[in-house]
């Protein structure tokens, strides 16, 4: 779900998004992305995606993540996106297999930005 | 250049033993259509309403901003008491309100939190109503609330206007859904919060909502097809306990279709205006 191939675009597309640019200033924190047995964590540094580790060692520290699987991802990444699917807040309601994992506090702390994040990943299709 | 035909106005009035100072706004004339907002926002959500003249042509339209909400303030003493709105305060507002302005016989049109209490405002007043326009209109509507609302260490203008960002539509404008994410970054703290204890916690009207007789209160229901809060199989439900109720599924609409998307928005709407004055009682 999560490629190298994928997470370099997302990467360039992020650093490329002039509101991150506006509002990341505080966004310094490492997430997670999990599907099953596939896990990979974002490092963010004041709104910019400084690295992307696939298949992180326990040394990986990360806040928060989130985790579904194959079939929500894909629906997620839909273009359009249905109803529920459209948006990590209609999922963390409405389809329990989407899971926000961790530091949830840490997570809404940094709510604008990484519904940003999220929104501008929707618009990167997984392979 | 170009001026806007919405006047505002306050209004000075006793509900419940408190005193309030209540901002709204009007334009147009004839039919009253009193406009109730959305959780933590204000009256600005109905401004395409009031400047629209196929409605405003033939509907006095109104809109306040509950107390704690954009210019009208909370009673005194407010910063001894926890903000929590609660069935009954609300319906005695509302009510306070139309009286005070003398509407005859109003249409009563809310989003959301307004979805829900034009429910109550019917089944309690029918026959003092010409209907109501119900949007995003859930009879019970547990799980939106959560601690974090209102949290010392959460922005909560920010994440509230995140929050309700991310109910709107992914067809609507982006101007549009911006402006409402405006319009919530400026709630007064737990304001949301409070409002959303009401719909999630306080508000369930399964049990009352059969009451409504649509012979003498008609009822319009308008959902938008991506309110993940107010889920169309919600509003469905609502509407198989209104007998003779309309019932609406607004495609590529989410939960707060006169603000975030108004020119799709008002092809669904217009229709149901319409309907409502066509007045079997006159």
């Amino acid at each position: 779900m999560f490629s190298s191939d994928w997470l370099t675009q997302f990467q360039t597309r992020l650093n490329d998004d002039a509101e991150m640019a506006v509002i990341g200033d505080w966004f310094t924190v490492a997430m997670s992305l999990s599907c099953g047995d596939e896990r990979c964590v974002l490092r963010f540094e004041r709104g910019r995606l400084v690295q992307t580790i696939a298949m992180p060692r326990l040394d990986t520290p990360c806040a928060f993540g989130f985790r579904a699987s194959a079939d929500i991802w894909r629906r997620f990444f839909a273009d359009p996106p249905e109803p529920l699917y459209h948006d990590i807040f209609a999922m963390l309601m409405r389809v329990p297999g989407f899971v926000l994992e961790g530091d949830t506090l840490v997570a809404m702390q940094h709510a604008r930005a990484l519904h940003r994040a999220m929104r501008v990943m929707r618009t990167v299709s997984p392979s | 250049m170009s001026i806007e035909p919405i006047v505002g106005r306050y209004l000075n009035l006793e509900v419940g033993g408190s005193s309030y100072r209540i901002y709204f706004e009007e334009a147009g004339s004839g039919v009253p259509l009193l406009c109730l907002h959305t959780a933590g926002a204000d009256s600005r959500q109905y401004r395409h309403v009031m400047s629209d003249s196929a409605i405003t042509s033939r509907y006095r339209v109104i809109a306040f901003d509950m107390p704690y909400h954009g210019r009208s303030n909370p009673p005194d003493g407010w910063w001894l008491q926890k903000y929590r709105l609660t069935t009954a305060d609300y319906l005695a507002m509302v009510r306070a309100v139309w009286q005070a302005l003398s509407l005859e016989r109003p249409v009563v049109m809310g989003c959301s939190i307004g979805g829900a209490i034009v429910l109550a405002v019917a089944a309690e007043y029918q026959r003092e109503l010409r209907g109501i326009v119900g949007l995003e209109s859930s009879a019970f509507a547990p799980g939106r609330f959560n601690e974090f609302l209102h949290h010392p260490g959460i922005h909560g203008g920010e994440l509230g206007a995140t929050y309700t960002y991310a109910l709107c539509a992914p067809q609507s404008p982006e101007s549009s859904t911006r402006e409402n994410w405006w319009i919530y970054s400026q709630a007064g703290p737990g304001v949301y919060a409070g409002d959303v204890y009401f719909y999630s916690l306080d508000w369930d009207g399964r049990k009352t909502i059969g009451q409504i007789d649509t012979r003498h209160c008609k009822v319009s229901l308008l959902t938008g097809e991506y309110d993940y809060s107010c889920t169309p199989e919600m509003t469905r439900q609502v509407a198989a306990a209104i007998a003779g109720s309309r019932l609406v599924i607004m495609p590529g609409m989410g939960h707060f279709p006169m603000i975030e998307n108004y020119r799709d928005f008002r092809a669904f709407l217009l229709p149901e205006l319409e309907y409502m004055l066509d007045d079997p009682r006159q």
